[in-house]
């Protein structure tokens, strides 16, 4: 308001000056301008231009536009079922991410103390310390046929041979997946609820209201920014996972981002561009479908 | 007020830093000064014997050595060594910037993206001169350098490699690919590309993950006439063999250590392997697995470093070869990975090292079977290969 107040009389009487002062206001923005623009538009725009285009012979650009790179991942090929898969996937981590990190961080906000709380939020952050790889390596080693799993599996007697179900199929990207994506869910939610008065809880159950109509009619409308913003945590980077579904899916549990590397390393960029768009197009059309949802500032509130 | 800034001071200071950091940016950007102190004492006396020791084809030496930044390697995990880049550094200060490459198609294309700022590049046999027609590499005179009268006689003149203005890359190693079984789970012995197919070894397989070298192998199995331009109807029949091979493949390697470390573990029964796959996997304390050439055949590789073409350390290469591709470092390159190697002073030290019956076993001493393999190369259609290996192996 300030601001705006003293302008206005400025803005009648040095009209220049204003002008300079308004451009000068606008040069903090610059870095991020150029970064967005340059760094990232621009980019986007290039490879979007190249979803249009072929390869020739000797593997280089030809702009000859059609809409063929898009009709061929559509259409031909394995692609629009390993997209659904993709979805499928990580929907099903979402939901189960979701599902576990709810009920940790509702447990952790209202019934353990403050200092335990931090401990047990440093538990979580703990892995981030360690490379992405290596975690997904240990994974490997926990999960392969003579991984730590099967051994106390056969230890327990439960089982006589080792088996491998676990790693190098989907079973084992959506175990990873999940542990990799929870910590996400978790401190997203517990920002969420930490702000959450309990005692509105109680007043609900007091009123009337059983535990579970308290939780679902009071709790999750006032968290809701928080579940939506965990969910687009979780969900929309495993749209793009490579990784891991390289590394514990083997040749059955990969996903559209394997494809996406491999027309790349093949150089076929114009189809890999096309790949990514549609995979974009994807998390457009989810985030305009969930648009009543989620409001920017939700994102923020909710990332507290 | 002291210490309080206002928009004004700040947006100075802002600006000042970015333009110091412009400028800083500029300043060290290859060519334009001198290295940090740190890498420039060692270095620089490196670069200068590159500069002076370089063939006279090397358009930007003199100006590579003005900037002696460290060497950019772009290759693949069996040509190099910690042991030997520890050397080189010690030896001659060059540091080695060492990026893996997956296969062929992918060092192709990271170099057509990057130009200058690789240095040195690893290709196989008939790649190095689609390399060359690309205007991506540089060839060199192979006479200059010192530690190529080491190498065998042949492999100075390959025939694909030799152009009017130099040869094409300097040699390293060559192997056929075979397939290499654990006889414990893969009975009877295999003789043929087939028994990668056979449903009884479901999801016993790993492999490289090389589409196009994978559908090649798919040409062979499949009796095309020419793998490196299949027919539409050559194509289809590869790409139906795929679908049968891919149940049976667990995973998709980046590295050979990879499927040696699979094999070892008993994760893996069968392979496509390099020669020497035997001794590497009973080295990393697996199985004794045995390796044939299928009978349809195979392809095989002969592969070499070549210079990029404009790399900005360019001027490092050869002192860098002539400390790295010693004979001392190739003995031993050759005991922990295997194939058979281009030097052949390294094979005499295999031979006093009481390594012969290995060496020989691989075929390190007979050079000229390199010729008689099906080289690799680029495919006449590569959108269309890579294509058709996606459709199967991409979903």
């Amino acid at each position: 308001m300030t601001a705006t107040a003293e302008a206005l009389p400025g803005a009648s009487a040095e009209p220049v000056a204003d002008d300079r002062r308004r451009l000068t206001r606008l040069w903090p923005f610059v870095p991020a301008a150029f970064v967005l623009g340059a760094l990232f538009l621009v980019p986007l725009g290039i490879a979007f231009a190249a979803s249009f285009w072929s390869t020739g012979k000797g593997l280089q650009l030809v702009a000859d536009w059609s809409l063929k790179n898009y009709v061929y991942v559509l259409t031909e090929g394995p692609y629009l079922g390993v997209f659904a898969k993709t979805i499928l996937v990580a929907a099903l981590v979402t939901a189960i991410g979701i599902g576990a990190a709810f009920p940790f961080a509702y447990f952790l906000v209202r019934y353990v103390s403050a200092r335990w709380q931090r401990i047990v939020l440093l538990a979580v952050i703990v892995p981030f310390w360690t490379s992405y790889l290596v975690r997904i390596y240990s994974w490997q080693a926990i999960l392969g046929e003579s991984g730590i799993l099967n051994r106390v599996l056969i230890a327990l007697g439960v089982i006589t041979e080792p088996l491998d179900v676990f790693l190098y199929n989907d079973v084992g990207v959506v175990i990873v997946l999940f542990y990799l994506y929870f910590p996400f869910a978790a401190l997203t939610l517990y920002t969420s609820l930490e702000r959450f008065d309990f005692t509105q809880l109680t007043a609900a159950q007091d009123l009337g209201a059983r535990p579970f109509t308290a939780l679902r009619r009071i709790l999750v409308p006032q968290v809701r920014p928080g579940l939506v913003t965990a969910c687009i945590f979780v969900f929309i980077p495993i749209l793009g996972e490579y990784l891991t579904p390289t590394l514990v899916g083997g040749t059955q549990g990969i996903l559209i981002g394997y494809d996406v590397v491999t027309f790349y390393q093949g150089g076929s960029y114009p189809l890999m561009a096309a790949t990514a768009f549609l995979i974009a197009a994807v998390v457009v059309a989810l985030l305009i479908a969930f648009r009543r949802y989620l409001q920017i500032e939700d994102l923020v509130r909710g990332a507290g | 007020m002291a210490g309080r800034y206002t928009r004004r001071d700040f947006l100075k200071l802002t600006a000042g830093a970015g333009a110091g950091i412009v400028v800083a940016a500029c300043s060290s950007t290859p060519g334009a000064s001198s290295a940090p102190s740190s890498v420039a004492p060692a270095g620089s006396s490196a670069a200068s014997v590159g500069a002076s020791a370089a063939p006279s084809s090397a358009p930007s030496a003199g100006a590579a050595s003005a900037s002696p930044g460290p060497l950019n390697f772009l290759t693949w995990s069996d040509h190099w060594s910690k042991d030997e880049i520890k050397g080189v550094k010690e030896s001659t200060g060059i540091e080695v910037n060492i990026t893996e490459l997956a296969d062929n198609i992918d060092g192709y294309n990271k170099l057509q993206q990057v130009h200058g700022q690789l240095d040195l590049v690893s290709g196989d046999a008939l790649w190095v001169p689609h390399y060359y027609d690309a205007g991506l590499v540089q060839p060199i005179d192979i006479s200059s350098f010192q530690v190529a009268s080491q190498l065998y006689s042949m492999a100075r003149s390959f025939d694909f490699w030799t152009k009017p203005d130099g040869y094409l890359a300097y040699p390293w190693g060559w192997s056929p690919i075979q397939i290499v079984f654990n006889p414990a789970n893969v009975s009877p012995a295999p003789d043929s590309w087939q028994v990668l197919v056979d449903p009884k070894y479901k999801g016993r397989i790993v492999m490289e993950k090389q589409p196009t070298d994978i559908m090649l192998f798919a040409g062979v199995a499949t009796g095309a006439k020419d793998i490196y331009n299949m027919t539409p109807d050559e194509l289809a029949a590869a790409k139906d063999w795929l679908t049968k091979l891919k149940p049976n493949v667990k995973r998709l390697v980046q590295q050979n250590n990879e499927t040696i470390q699979a094999l070892a573990s008993g994760e893996a029964w069968l392979a496509t392997q390099n020669i020497g796959a035997p001794d590497r996997v009973k080295d990393a304390g697996g199985p004794q697995v045995e390796a044939i050439v299928p009978k349809e055949g195979t392809t095989g590789f002969i592969d070499g470093e070549m210079t990029v073409k404009g790399g900005d350390n360019q001027a490092r290469v050869q002192p860098y070869l002539e400390a790295g591709a010693q004979a001392e470092y190739v003995a031993q390159n050759f005991l922990d990975n295997g194939r058979p190697l281009f030097n052949e002073k390294a094979y005499q030290l295999l031979v006093d090292k009481g390594q012969k019956e290995r060496a020989d076993r691989y075929l390190y001493n007979q050079p000229e079977q390199a010729l008689n393999m099906r080289l690799k190369g680029p495919a006449g259609n590569t959108d269309a290969y890579i294509q058709a290996f996606n459709e199967v192996f991409g979903g």
